[in-house]
């Protein structure tokens, strides 16, 4: 039956595929979680889906765990189709935010737990049962019940309890928001340096973008139940490919501009009174009018006011961050009337003073203003 | 000056209560102590004959009835009351969840009277139920079911089910979604899933379920009365007849205090026998 499925897999299905999601949706009593989705996981990957609550990610996951079944739309994981196959026979593993651990069994017994439902035999579960709870460092907690153990550690027996079945594929949902943040730290290498070492292919759910660059090989950026952008960790930051993501990853000033005229990635635009002419890593820009400008805080810098290109503004609060200082300037150009950019703690500056803001020629992004929302 | 002015006013109307039921256990005690005389209402003096009295086959075999009631009852209501509870909190439609509450529930509306008529009316010999069955076919001769101890367990299960699935719902509510989930990911079926996470979990609930179940059975007066018709005689209905048809009130106060007793020292062993078995669910 396998090989007949394979069969009629789609030809781009490779092997270096591990999870294929094709036209994928999914509506609760007529509300759209998620519009229908083409995404594709490579083997051994570490993929996010990053987005604000209600975006659809926990849907996704919750699709691809078999928790949820799909209005439309083909499931694949190993090439095999899986969108009909009830969880239990999907052979993923899955840590949740609340590690779901069972209160009433031992540590061992949480870990066992998979392999016998596999009907492993008892020699090779103690061993491999014994592995697992070495690789988490968990050795001298076997007969422990989850409530004697702290917050990481019961996160590292839901990790062992997956890991230990070997998954063809590892979800993870929001494991670290429950954790403080030392420990989070800790457990986000730990767990990255894991399932490196074992090549697992794992989807990572989070709405914490500084985890999402930090942890992934490429992050799926989702709003609205539609995936906005999906590309490394640097592709996502350096050159968001809309207003949405620009926003939502790492900190971005925004300027209200019209956009004069265009020529391949280089723009002339008007910022209140001040012409610009930029070079953009965009490959299509926006039509001519009004649009927004993107400037990451530290593609800006000051400079003098009677300065070619400087765009006026006046500073309004200076936060000390040890080993920098973060300027909010009033600036009435700006969306949202703030700019952000970071100075050397030395180089902070008083309330009041009026400074210029001297934008890049190259980096910046344009986007049509309509395109905005949260 | 208190912060809670009204507090010890909210709190008088509970002490009055306490005081009320003190006062006619008191009474309940003091006659107990008493000899009865024949033809009188009042009591004689004190003697402890009433619980000598009590040693008889007649008073026992009323001790055994009642337990064994209590022990059909309150497996019966479980078996059912189980999967009720479950359809109730698991359901996805609203509409299913409110259907199964109000089901459950509507036993606890009727009155405990028209509650016993009505199965009077069901399992009586050409009630309800052997007339279904005997116009199916299935038997040729009706059941007996009234003045049975089955029909007094029927009717029994009835009156203790709503507040058997009103506790295990409570109970199977709290028990995480996601461990049943977590389990399923590790390759558990529905039944596995069912026997190893969601059963012992809810241990402390069916626990807590059956010992209600089995003290609010004890107690059940109307329906075996009515339905037993005498032939199924229980702690309360044997207190009734001593009680107010031979008017012997010494005697029917001793018969419920060792009755109250009773129920006490069931209900403690049943506890502690089950304690055990509520550690696996402990959580």
């Amino acid at each position: 039956m396998l090989t007949e499925i394979s069969a009629i897999a789609p030809q781009d299905t490779r092997d270096d595929v591990a999870v294929q999601i094709d036209g994928v949706s999914k509506s609760f009593s007529g509300t759209v979680a998620l519009e229908p989705i083409r995404l594709k996981v490579r083997r051994g990957e570490f993929l996010t889906l990053l987005g604000p609550s209600g975006c659809g990610k926990t849907t996704l996951l919750n699709l691809i765990a078999g928790f949820l079944e799909a209005d439309e739309g083909e499931l694949f994981i190993d090439r095999d189709l899986v969108t009909q196959v009830p969880p239990h026979q999907r052979k993923i593993g899955i840590v949740f935010q609340n590690y779901a651990l069972f209160p009433h069994m031992s540590v061992a017994q949480n870990v066992a737990y998979g392999l016998r439902t596999r009907r492993v035999p008892k020699a090779e579960t103690a061993e491999r049962v014994r592995e697992v709870l070495a690789l988490v460092k968990l050795e001298d907690f076997a007969d422990r019940r989850p409530r004697q153990l702290s917050g990481g550690q019961q996160q590292r027996v839901a990790l062992a309890r997956a890991l230990v079945v070997r998954p063809r594929v590892l979800l993870l949902d929001e494991p670290f928001s429950a954790l403080d943040r030392n420990l989070r730290s800790a457990m986000q290498v730990e767990l990255r340096e894991i399932q490196s070492r074992l090549g697992l292919t794992t989807v990572f759910v989070t709405h914490d973008q500084s985890e999402a660059l930090s942890m992934s090989d490429r992050i799926a950026v989702m709003s609205r139940g539609r995936i906005r952008q999906i590309g490394t960790p640097s592709q996502i930051y350096d050159r968001p490919e809309n207003h949405f993501v620009s926003t939502f990853v790492g900190d971005a000033n925004l300027f209200a501009a019209t956009l004069l005229e265009k020529t391949d990635a280089t723009a002339s635009l008007d910022i209140g009174k001040t012409r610009l002419s930029l070079t953009t890593f965009q490959e299509e820009l926006p039509e001519p009018g009004p649009v927004t400008l993107f400037v990451r805080p530290e593609q800006c810098s000051l400079t003098g006011l009677d300065q070619p290109g400087a765009i006026a503004a006046t500073v309004a609060l200076s936060v000390y961050q040890g080993s920098y200082a973060e300027l909010h300037l009033d600036c009435s150009v700006a969306e949202n009337g703030r700019v952000m950019l970071r100075v050397p703690a030395s180089e902070a500056m008083e309330p009041g003073t009026n400074v210029g803001i001297a934008l890049p020629e190259r980096g910046p992004a344009i986007y049509t203003t309509t395109e905005r929302e949260t | 000056m208190s912060k809670r002015p009204f507090l010890g006013w909210f709190a008088s109307p509970s002490i009055l209560i306490a005081f009320g039921i003190a006062a006619s256990f008191l009474a309940i005690v003091q006659f107990s102590l008493r000899a009865h005389v024949p033809g009188a209402l009042d009591p004689g003096g004190f003697t402890l004959d009433n619980f000598t009295t009590l040693w008889k086959t007649v008073y026992g075999k009323a001790f055994v009835t009642t337990v064994l009631l209590c022990w059909w009852t309150a497996l019966f209501t479980l078996l059912i009351g189980y999967p009720l509870a479950y359809a109730m909190v698991r359901a996805k439609s609203a509409r299913l969840r409110s259907a199964i509450l109000l089901i459950s529930l509507t036993p606890l509306f009727l009155g405990e009277i028209v509650r016993t008529y009505s199965w009077m009316i069901v399992l009586g010999n050409r009630g309800f139920l052997n007339a279904t069955l005997m116009q199916l076919g299935v038997i040729d001769r009706p059941l007996d079911l009234m003045f049975t101890m089955t029909g007094v367990v029927i009717a029994l299960v009835h009156f203790t089910l709503p507040i058997v699935v009103v506790m295990l719902a409570a109970a199977l509510s709290h028990i995480d979604r996601n461990l049943e989930r977590a389990a399923t990911s590790l390759g558990a079926g529905r039944i596995r899933c069912f026997l190893t996470v969601t059963l012992p979990l809810s241990i402390p609930g069916i626990v807590a379920a059956t010992s209600t179940a089995f003290a609010w059975t004890f107690s059940a007066f109307a329906t075996p009365q009515m339905i037993g018709g005498g032939k199924v005689q229980t702690i309360s209905t044997l207190v009734y007849q001593v009680g107010f048809a031979s008017f012997n009130f010494p005697l029917a106060a001793s018969l419920s205090l060792v009755g109250l007793l009773f129920t006490i020292a069931v209900l403690a062993l049943f506890n502690t026998g089950i304690r055990k078995l509520e550690r696996i669910g402990a959580h």
